[in-house]
């Protein structure tokens, strides 16, 4: 397929629809207003379902709902709106049902301010509702990667029957660029999904969707099984694109538009002969901890946190791998101020300039 | 003369309701229609939280577990994607006219096609009697140790009356459990909802009225009359809204 | 090679879709292309501005300090985002409604009275047009004459053949007026 000039949003709706994603629910909020008001009069093109919740709660719920048929769901949304969605998230882990979450993240906290940031990361990988469950969250820097990761989301989401969640800044929400979709996947509603009350025919029902309450020791076994599904994707699932770390005494960790705006630096200081690179975690959870681990601290000199968030929210899970063989540095903006190429250019050279001398 | 037995949609566990509580007499009307429909199969009982929750240990069929009075929302995304099921949710009075009141008026006001029965006793009886929406002036509850004082906590929710001022729901109704009259035209009026539901006509809401020896502390049979005296003048069984009075029998 | 520009403007000046037609035109030619808008929080008559990054090869970072290239459709932009532009840049002025004096002289300035001219080819919606036409003409790089023309027709493909002749108009008057401040 030709690629296609598209907004970010836009492109996830479309990737969703390839994808299979056959029922959508959700609430105006700025800003991702695009991705509801394309699936509004995509999804009933495919046969799909389209329903304007009347909140945020309201709408995860629905797609708890509709999930529990087999049907590919998704539902979106932006900080304030996801806070309200955490209900519905710790429900679909504790009842096991896979669904999509697209965060397009804004300023916070409160109402804080519709532009883009990334002050999201925290609610993101360590408590996306009550419970202590993770999800996998994935953080898109190009649009190209954003249809590419929501396109493959349900995989995920299906064969650990849990959330997924993307988690994208509003910047790359806003932005149009050129991406290339992948084929349409035809939804698989043949009930044969261990989680769809729909089953075949001759098939026992009698089936039972619930949050384990009782008794204790069920739940405590959910929460076994859980434990050890975190751990396999730390070992399997990680993404991360590690760029120009093998020489580099400074290394940008940043994920993201943030991502983006660092490599545009990185060139311009390898150029004037800087040793710079970039840890860029794809899978915010879970998260990179091996791209840290096999740095050889004889050669690294410091890492550079470069975040939309004030105080950076990615800083602990660098220190937890980093465990002081190096200082960590912050270059960060947020409330929706974004960076620039000269900003972060600067600010990461007087670091170098400050910490080489 | 009729056989009586246990319906097809319950299984052959007792009842965790506390003695003499009408939860268990809803329960087996709506599993008596659904069986009597042939549905047993074909039907999903969405189970809230609160004492309904309780059912999801003996009913016969397919059972999706939802939060907090979000059972109406629940039910939308199930049915939209499903529309062949039958699909009711069960909820008490915190769960749908507290907690879940955006839920239900929301999928009300779509017209959804699905059921909701709607118990009303008017205190959360699992959490331990606290004060409900519809909890009477004057009534004792752990919240409101010396009654229900409108000054403060306002009135009693009638969601028939509101449910009806809405344009799309198709049925709206409410029955008393505390005469086996009522019972009758209760289970009457759940095999026209669902009659109604699987002919795809829309939403349909059915409120019983219902008791809570434990929490009220009264015996069963005392619950009986003080419905008959105070719930019932306040809360008036009757049909609130029918748009297909002639169609579906 | 890489280019940026940046629209600026009140909401309804047609900043938005001005930005979004020169990144689908750059990419109809074979280029990568990014548009990125900012909105303040108004439905009508906010600020309103967008930056569109044209380059040969995949654009890596779709945000930058400076820009080559500044179209200016009201005074409060030209005030708010006149320094952002490089020097050596070309800055293009609506100056139906920028009214400071343009002081910088390390920069090209086209000077367009778009507001005025629209009224008088007949609808004052096609400013941006000409402006996107003093662009072209003033050669900053980023789109071809030949290219936004195939995108008018692309475009106005459904609607009277009036409306594409205005557009065409308006971009030719906007090329020469480019061509002059050369």
């Amino acid at each position: 397929m030709a690629k296609v000039l598209m907004k970010g949003c836009e492109a996830i709706a479309e990737a969703a629809v390839r994808a299979g994603c056959r029922f959508f629910a959700g609430y105006p909020i700025t800003p991702q207003n695009e991705i509801p008001e394309y699936l509004s009069w995509r999804l009933p093109e495919v046969g799909g379902v389209f329903v304007q919740g009347e909140s945020e709660v309201a709408s995860v719920n629905m797609v708890y709902g509709a999930a529990a048929s087999g049907c590919r769901a998704m539902t979106s949304s932006s900080g304030p709106g996801i806070s309200l969605k955490a209900e519905g998230i710790s429900y679909l882990a504790g009842t096991g049902l896979p669904a999509v979450i697209v965060n397009i993240s804004r300023g916070g906290p409160g109402l804080g301010s519709i532009q883009p940031a990334q002050q999201d990361y925290l609610q993101a990988t360590k408590a996306l509702g009550h419970g202590g469950f993770r999800a996998m969250v994935f953080a898109p820097s190009t649009l190209q990667e954003a249809v590419d990761l929501t396109y493959n989301a349900w995989e995920y989401a299906e064969r650990d029957r849990n959330p997924v969640m993307i988690l994208m800044d509003g910047c790359l929400g806003a932005i149009m660029e050129l991406v290339e979709f992948p084929e349409m996947k035809e939804p698989d509603r043949k009930g044969t999904k261990a989680w769809d009350l729909n089953r075949n025919e001759g098939d026992t029902r009698n089936a039972r969707l619930l949050t384990p309450y009782f008794p204790e020791a069920i739940l405590e076994l959910k929460n076994n099984s859980q434990k050890k599904m975190f751990e396999r994707w730390a070992q399997n699932d990680v993404q991360v694109e590690e760029f120009m770390v093998e020489d580099a005494e400074y290394i940008i960790v940043a994920y993201g538009i943030s991502a983006r705006v660092s490599k545009e630096a990185i060139l311009r200081l390898r150029e004037e002969g800087y040793k710079v690179g970039m840890i860029r975690p794809i899978t915010l959870y879970p998260f990179p901890k091996e791209s840290f681990n096999k740095l050889n601290y004889d050669q690294v000199k410091g890492f550079i946190d470069v975040e939309l968030a004030i105080p950076a929210q990615m800083h602990d899970d660098i220190a937890l791998e980093v465990k002081d063989r190096a200082p960590i540095y912050e270059y960060c903006r947020s409330g929706g101020l974004l960076f620039d190429d000269d900003g972060v250019y600067a600010a990461v050279r007087k670091i170098l300039d400050g910490g080489a001398k | 003369m009729a056989e009586y037995k246990r319906p097809e949609s319950l299984k052959k566990t007792p009842s965790g309701f506390c003695p003499g509580c009408m939860h268990s007499l809803a329960t087996k009307l709506i599993a008596e229609v659904v069986g009597e429909m042939g549905q047993v199969e074909n039907c999903v009982h969405i189970v809230p939280v609160g004492c309904s929750t309780l059912n999801l240990a003996y009913w016969q069929g397919d059972v999706l577990g939802a939060a907090h009075g979000r059972a109406p929302a629940v039910a939308t995304g199930f049915k939209r994607s499903n529309p062949d099921r039958l699909v009711f949710a069960y909820q008490g009075d915190g769960d749908l006219a507290a907690i879940g009141l955006a839920e239900i008026m929301g999928a009300a006001n779509r017209g959804e096609n699905f059921t909701v029965i709607f118990f009303n006793n008017q205190t959360y009886g699992m959490t331990g009697g606290q004060m409900a929406p519809t909890t009477l002036i004057g009534q004792k509850t752990t919240t409101t140790r010396y009654g229900r004082d409108p000054e403060t906590t306002g009135y009693p929710m009638k969601m028939c009356e509101l449910i009806s001022t809405l344009e799309a729901p198709a049925f709206v109704a409410r029955y008393a459990l505390n005469t086996p009259k009522g019972c009758r035209d209760a289970k009457k009026a759940i095999r026209k909802a669902f009659d109604i539901q699987m002919a795809s006509k829309g939403f349909s809401f059915i409120e019983l009225l219902g008791n809570c020896p434990t929490n009220w502390g009264l015996t069963p049979l005392k619950t009986l009359e003080y419905m008959e005296t105070n719930t019932i003048p306040y809360f008036v069984p009757g049909v609130y809204k029918d748009k297909y009075k002639d169609e579906v029998k | 090679m890489k280019k940026s520009l940046v629209i600026s403007g009140s909401g309804g000046q047609g900043v938005m879709s001005a930005g979004i037609m020169i990144a689908r035109t750059a990419v109809s030619a074979g280029k990568y292309a990014t548009f990125l808008p900012e909105y303040g929080p108004e439905q009508r008559g906010g600020s309103a501005k967008c930056t569109v990054v044209v380059n040969d090869e995949e654009i890596i970072s779709p945000l930058m300090a400076k820009c080559d290239t500044l179209i200016t459709m009201n005074e409060q932009s030209f005030k708010k985002f006149g320094a952002s532009l490089k020097a050596g840049g070309i800055l293009i002025a609506n100056t139906s409604r920028v009214l400071s004096e343009i002081t910088r002289e390390d920069i090209t300035v086209v000077r367009v009275p778009a507001d005025d001219l629209a009224v008088e080819l007949g609808n004052i919606k096609c400013a941006n047009i000409i402006l996107i036409g003093a662009l072209i003409g003033a050669d900053a790089g980023i789109i071809t004459e030949e290219a936004m023309l195939n995108s008018l027709e692309a475009k106005f493909a459904s609607k009277k053949q009036e409306v594409l002749d205005l557009n065409k108009a308006a971009l030719a008057k906007g090329i020469e007026y480019g061509k002059n401040a050369k």
